[in-house]
């Protein structure tokens, strides 16, 4: 009776008589709703509180926190319980890095004297739970901006640390995994462009990950003043303790696994624009819960650009509040799944204000047995008139054995609008550009590789940062190379054998 | 155009209501035993009493679905589960009871039959009184009758295709209806049969907090095709009424069924109906599907495409005023190589009522060449209203061409006052233009009924304009 009941799904294939069930069997009974953390718990917050020697409205916050993922399920909208899967994370054995605000003092060279990237504005790195780089151009630090650990702001502004975090800040009140971070995070960085101040050259976060058993929870703090404007590169990728530098490689099932859960939460003011750049490469044995969230004042324009390409499994959810008259909220994302990935991707866009523009595009290209779930869900409030709304969700997929979700969602309680649609679709290689390709000379796993490229460019043309867009460029193309299939080039023409 | 207004109150058209003696009928509530009376007022075999209680155990442990309508108000245990109207089958028209009969010919049945019907099965409440099959048909074996009637003529034929498309387990209204079910049309068409004309059913509910829980089986032979139309209207009852049916249609190879349905209940009564087809190799398969009555229908016909070659087709229409909610949709579930479907969803929402797109499309590995789109258009048409889109595209086969698209919007101001400089008023430029946003739905219908659907439409719409 409901799209959405799984009984549905097991009655379906059951149906497809004849075909063998491609997809592999969890090592153990794990349901795909069970999260295999072991440490979320208030023994476990008290401990963080009191080694970060937390104040007691701290205290209090990650307490609520922690109730809200106790009461919470994995998924709390209804829409998206089918689509839910952690069967491949398997987390017993992980444990939380010790607490102990920032580790800023530990490890070797000063963080602080880090050499900043060429064309970057500030720099902060993070290796494991060690600050590995800390630093500001002069320029940026004379103009105001301020990139600095949680910890450093809450031993140099206590009362702007508690107006930036009290109440859960933007993090979605009905998330579980967005509680737990709230409750039991140990890290953070706090970025902060003033009023008017224009930032030209990005600012450079940059995550490496992936200690077997390691676990990491960490919160960014981002406030972009009134008429500001600032752009900001997030990398997150494998660290040199993984076996697996990249997610392209190896299937990692045997090795043990690293987590991550990670925040970015942004307040743009009246006037302001951002330009957010999020690369995901972290390695084949780390799962990753994201959370992004932004608030977007009057007149105000945030653009993400963000792509997806490492880890075993990866949810990651948006929330774009579009609070301001006139704001607007541009979002691309892309995929590139190989071996047995999962990517489970969820954006919430609200529309608030009168004249907001929404423009959300996903794309993904899926080779071996990865999947891809886009759940996207635009809101439309009463409030919202004169909205501008618009959802894609698209994807290739180059391998019998890929799979591609697309939930496009819309609710409107506000008739008057410009424009409220959205598009899905969902595709092979389309044969005539290759054709053509192929006819001008080019071998057909080249002529392929050049139009999946070409299909997830828009997303990477969009990275602030030249040297990230390269990167970028890079990582597709090794990712390419390494999928499984590579071998067997025409492995997607193949014909079906179906009774 | 003006905003939200209060509705300009309308006696509902068909909202009589006859004094019929009920021979028999259910105390009001369902346990074991309400649904071993039904059984055993049917005298039925006993594989039909053993499903019965198997789905009614599974009604129990199945919870109230959560993720649609608000279900909370149903109050299942006020609720009369079985209710006889008459003894027997009707072979014709005078032997009907007259209070009935009345009841038909004001909406009309028998001037449509001497029309153009091909047959007539009229549910009134629970059971089929009145069923005729013109001679010609019979001849060619087309049967049409109700189903309790094709559950004893043709028992070997029913028992192999009973609950093999929606079985009780499948939903807990599916349970419900496949524990009490009683009447609903049993249809086989035999190999290479056209049935030339449509086929039509009536459905009423009578009588206060009668459940209505009626069972279609329509089973197509190869190479054969057929029409079935079913038209609903119900009078308005203070309390809540709930309508939980449950239609199967197999369509066996070669064969092309298309089903319509225009689903006009009084605004109390719960529609929440199991519509599902099995389209075997190169069938074609078609649920044309209007809601505009109900207080809320949940109702996602469906078709599994499970041979080679085989199309799909759902075009479905939704208008949902005061107190209303039409949480519809359409799925398409491609378990076949080479297999269509196409899935067009209008919906219009007006008065604070609410409408609700609800889809899902599969391709499961090893169909290949698979082409399906879904597009769903809503119209909004003042503030206080709303509309929900909820499509589910899971595709697990990369030899597959989807595409999806929805549009959610107002009038065109450009297209009414066009129309307005033409000398039309507003309210007849208004009307024009939801006509014609519908009429990818009115334009498949019989004659007949485009002209009373549209009569409907502009009906509901006067209600919203000034």
């Amino acid at each position: 009776m409901t799209a959405a009941e799984g009984a549905e799904g097991a009655v379906a294939s059951q149906l497809a008589t004849g075909q063998p069930a491609p997809r592999p069997m969890a090592p153990a009974r794990q349901a795909p709703t069970d999260l295999t953390l072991t440490f979320v718990d208030e023994a476990t917050v008290r401990k963080v509180a009191a080694a970060a020697a937390d104040p007691d409205w701290l205290l209090a916050d990650r307490l609520a926190g922690l109730r809200g993922f106790e009461a919470l399920p994995i998924e709390s909208n209804r829409l998206y319980t089918p689509y839910v899967d952690l069967r491949n994370a398997h987390l017993s054995a992980a444990r939380p890095y010790p607490a102990g605000g920032t580790a800023d003092a530990r490890g070797g060279a000063a963080p602080g004297k880090a050499k900043l990237p060429e064309g970057a504005a500030a720099y902060a790195e993070f290796v494991e739970d060690r600050l590995a780089a800390l630093v500001l151009s002069p320029e940026a630090r004379d103009a105001g901006v301020a990139l600095e650990t949680l910890a450093s702001l809450g031993a140099r502004d206590p009362e702007l640390l508690r107006s930036l975090l009290e109440g859960g800040c933007t993090l979605p009140e009905n998330d579980k995994l967005g509680q737990m971070t709230r409750a039991l995070w140990t890290h953070g960085l706090f970025v902060r462009v003033p009023d008017g101040v224009r930032l030209e050259l990005p600012i450079v976060l940059r995550w490496a990950m992936g200690a077997p058993n390691g676990a990491l929870l960490s919160r960014t703090i981002i406030s972009i003043g009134d008429d500001a404007q600032a752009s900001i590169v997030e990398e997150q990728v494998g660290s040199a303790s993984t076996a697996n530098a990249s997610g392209a490689t190896g299937e990692a099932a045997t090795e043990p696994q690293a987590f991550f859960a990670g925040t970015t939460e942004v307040k743009l003011g009246a006037g302001s624009t951002l330009s957010f750049a999020g690369l995901q490469d972290f390695a084949a044995n780390q799962i990753a819960f994201q959370h992004r969230s932004a608030v977007v004042g009057r007149g105000s324009s945030l653009r993400w650009a963000l792509a997806q390409l490492g880890c075993r499994v990866i949810r990651s959810r948006i929330d774009n509040t579009l609070e301001g008259d006139g704001s607007s909220v541009e979002q691309a994302e892309i995929v590139f799944g190989s071996t047995d990935q999962l990517f489970d991707l969820t954006s919430y866009t609200r529309h608030i204000g009168r004249d907001t523009t929404g423009n959300l595009l996903s794309k993904g290209a899926l080779s071996d047995r990865s999947r891809v779930y886009m759940k996207g869900l635009a809101t439309i409030d009463l409030s919202a008139h004169g909205t501008d709304s618009y959802l894609g969700e698209f994807a290739m997929l180059l391998s019998k054995q890929a799979r591609s979700v697309a939930i496009p969602s819309l609710e409107i309680d506000q008739p008057d609008c410009r424009r409220v649609a959205h598009a899905s679709s969902v595709g092979p290689v389309d044969e005539t550009q290759l054709f053509y390709l192929e006819s001008r000379g080019l071998d057909p796993d080249e002529a392929r590789k050049l139009i999946i490229l070409g299909y997830l460019e828009p997303v990477v043309a969009r990275v602030p940062l030249a040297s990230a867009q390269d990167r970028l460029r890079d990582l597709l193309e090794a990712k390419w190379a390494a999928r499984t299939g590579a071998a067997h080039p025409s492995a997607g023409q193949a014909t079906a054998a179906v009774a | 155009m003006t905003t939200s207004r209060e509705m300009v109150s309308s006696e509902y058209k068909f909202g009589f209501h006859d004094e019929v003696d009920y021979l028999e009928e259910t105390k009001a509530g369902l346990t074991r035993e309400t649904v071993e009376a039904i059984s055993r007022f049917k005298d039925e075999p006993q594989w039909m009493l053993d499903f019965r209680l198997r789905a009614y155990e599974h009604f129990l442990s199945r919870p109230m679905p959560m993720w649609g309508g608000d279900l909370m108000q149903i109050d299942l245990s006020k609720i009369v589960y079985y209710r006889k109207p008459s003894q027997g089958e009707e072979k014709s028209w005078d032997d009907v009871p007259d209070k009935i009969k009345k009841t038909f010919e004001r909406l009309g049945i028998p001037e449509a039959e001497r029309k153009f019907l091909a047959g007539v099965g009229a549910q009134y409440d629970s059971e089929v009184v009145y069923h005729s099959v013109r001679e010609e048909l019979s001849k060619i074996g087309v049967v049409f009758m109700g189903t309790d009637q094709g559950l004893k003529e043709y028992p070997e034929l029913f028992k192999k295709y009973f609950a093999t498309v929606v079985p009780p387990e499948d939903n807990k209204f599916a349970a419900l209806n496949s524990a009490v079910w009683s009447g609903g049309s049993f249809v086989y068409v035999p190999k290479g049969v056209e049935v030339p004309l449509p086929l039509q059913a009536y459905f009423r509910i009578n009588a206060e907090n009668t459940g209505q829980f009626e069972r279609t089986l329509i089973i197509v032979d190869e190479g054969a095709k057929v029409h079935y139309i079913e038209g609903c209207t119900a009078p308005i009852y203070t309390t809540d009424a709930l309508h939980a049916a449950v239609v199967e249609v197999i369509a066996l190879p070669h064969s092309k069924v298309r089903y319509t349905t225009i689903q006009n209940w009084s605004n109390d009564v719960y529609n929440l109906v199991t519509k599902r087809a099995h389209a075997h190799a190169h069938s074609t398969v078609e649920w044309i599907d209007a809601n505009t009555g109900s207080k809320l229908t949940m109702k996602y016909p469906s078709i599994y495409l499970r041979g080679e070659g085989a199309t799909a087709e759902v075009i479905s229409v939704a208008v949902a005023g005061k107190g209303q909610h039409q949480d519809t949709g359409a799925k398409a579930i491609h378990l076949a190589p080479n297999t269509r479907s196409r899935i067009i969803s209008k919906s219009i929402s007006k008065d604070g009522g609410r409408t609700t797109y609800r889809g899902q499309l599969k391709v499961v590995p090893g169909a290949t060449g698979v082409v399906a789109s879904v597009r769903c258009d809503a119209l909004l048409l003042d503030e206080g209203s709303r509309s929900d889109t909820y499509p589910y595209i899971d595709i697990q086969e990369d030899d597959t061409t989807m595409t999806h698209e929805a549009t959610v919007g107002k009038i065109s101001q450009d297209q009414v006052f066009y129309l307005m400089s033409r000398g039309l008023t507003e309210n007849e430029a208004t009307n024009l233009v939801v006509q014609g946003f519908l009429e990818v739905f009115t334009k498949e219908l019989p004659m007949e009924y485009a002209i009373e659907f549209n009569r409907l439409v502009k009906l509901e719409m006067e209600g919203s304009l000034g």
